[in-house]
């Protein structure tokens, strides 16, 4: 086949070959995530360290250098067939962390082993990075308390208004920006990569954590915020009203401008046994419910990443607007989510990591078919682990999955 | 208020225009070239430490 010029596809140095597979994979990825049936069954692997791993790299390497990550990603697009991958799944990038001096990660090849993957440090309950009686300071300005309170407390190098100033702190700002946008940049151009390398898809964009799950994570941490549940429910339930407004701004404005793939929600504090399902109802789902309405209204389709066992929420998750999410399965009964909600929702995900870490071939095989022939049957369904793949997934599992997705997912 | 709380602004603000507007001399060209530019640049500034508290 003949290729094209440069100029027919916008200057992206496609060829026509590349660009018919790119168009083909971004239609069944996108039919099956508005729960229709594409030509076949999409996979989508959310592979994280597995890349390191995959392309010979250290976690240090593809946590320090992120061209190391990008590279390791568009080599597993380009050897193996998937139609979807995340341009970086090792989000960390060390350059950035230590830019802005942020203390709650432990990164490969500092403070940990260099071939362990990134970890994030939760403060002690005594030490949160928002302090139990701050509540109102957060309700009344949250972009206020970020910059005054919040970034000083996380930060080795940041100052809070009032002290002295520091050549560390001017250099944190001046630094952190321009590496934020270095990376950003770097991102766009990734996607355009993978599209023109590999006819490969960007699978999601944009940024999304749920209130509750940012008060958890970064704010009051998760037993903090558990007292604060019975100590002073009314003071979290406005914190996660007052930072809703913010986390959908954020997400609408850095979501896909075509509107094709979805913004992730990476929840992780809202499954039992972390929060019961009254607590659900009352602290978790309504701001994370209005979120996903809200960018649903937009056009902005949701991958809700659902971390743990989410199938007592159900019914709430029920209520969301018929094709607004991407339902992605981790621990929760795949087959059961299917039966509750596979009429509203595509899903995604349900091949369990332990089996792609520690099971043969024949097993992520079988698996696979099970999972295809029990929930993928009538579209809406796209293959994947359930939770991102770190470097403990066997390769031979990964080419598993992918040989079994194309042999069987064929309607 | 402290110059380091800025009047409650709203998402994708960190110093609203209005609040700008009240410290500069008379704007002798467009003011709205002049407060697209600023709200670009300030929108900067949120993105920046939202996204520390998202992404990072």
């Amino acid at each position: 086949m003949a290729s094209v010029t440069e100029e027919q596809f916008g200057g992206f140095g496609m060829s026509n070959e590349m660009e018919q597979l790119y168009a083909q994979r971004l239609a069944r990825y996108t039919t099956a995530m508005r729960n229709d049936k594409p030509d076949m069954v999409p996979i989508r692997p959310l592979v994280a360290e597995f890349t390191a791993k995959y392309a010979g790299y250290t976690c240090q390497e593809v946590t320090d250098d992120y061209e190391k990550a990008f590279a390791a990603a568009r080599k597993c697009a380009a050897d193996f067939d998937w139609d979807a991958v995340v341009p970086n799944m090792v989000f960390v990038w060390a350059g950035l962390v230590k830019a802005v001096g942020l203390k709650y990660y432990a990164t490969p090849g500092t403070e940990i082993p260099a071939d362990t993957a990134f970890q994030y440090l939760e403060p002690p309950e005594d030490d949160a990075h928002m302090r139990e009686d701050e509540y109102d300071l957060l309700i009344e300005d949250p972009t206020g308390y970020l910059f005054n309170v919040w970034l000083p407390r996380v930060s080795h190098d940041v100052v809070r208004p009032g002290e002295p100033n520091t050549y560390r702190n001017n250099l944190s700002f001046v630094k952190g920006g321009m590496a934020m946008m270095q990376y950003f940049g770097g991102l766009g151009a990734q996607a355009e990569a993978l599209r023109r390398e590999s006819g490969t898809v960007a699978a999601i964009a944009g940024i999304l954590k749920t209130p509750f799950d940012i008060m958890a994570d970064k704010l009051r941490g998760y037993k903090g915020l558990c007292m604060d549940l019975f100590r002073q429910p009314d003071k979290v339930l406005a914190a996660c009203e007052a930072l809703a407004p913010h986390l959908l701004h954020v997400a609408a404005n850095s979501a896909d401008p075509l509107r094709q793939v979805p913004v992730t929600v990476w929840m992780h504090r809202g499954c039992m046994p972390f929060l019961s399902p009254t607590q659900f109802e009352k602290f978790f789902w309504p701001t994370t419910k209005w979120i996903i309405e809200q960018l649903w209204s937009q056009g902005i389709q949701t991958l809700f990443y659902a971390e743990g066992e989410w199938n007592a929420n159900l019914k709430y998750i029920a209520e969301l607007p018929e094709r607004s999410i991407i339902y992605h399965v981790d621990r929760g009964d795949i087959f059961e989510i299917h039966r509750a909600v596979g009429e509203k929702f595509c899903l995604s995900g349900g091949i369990p990591n332990d089996l792609l870490a520690f099971g043969t071939p024949d097993e992520v095989r079988a698996y696979c078919k099970k999972v295809i022939e029990g929930v993928g049957r009538d579209g809406g369904y796209i293959m994947d682990a359930s939770a991102i793949m770190q470097d403990d997934t066997k390769v031979e599992n990964i080419r598993a999955m992918t040989e079994a997705t194309r042999e069987y997912g064929v309607y | 208020m402290s110059e380091n709380q800025p009047t409650k602004p709203r998402p994708g603000v960190c110093i609203p225009w209005e609040r700008k507007r009240e410290e500069l001399e008379p704007i002798q060209g467009d003011e709205q070239v002049l407060r697209k530019a600023w709200e670009d640049v300030d929108a900067l500034g949120y993105t920046y430490v939202w996204f520390c508290l998202l992404a990072f």
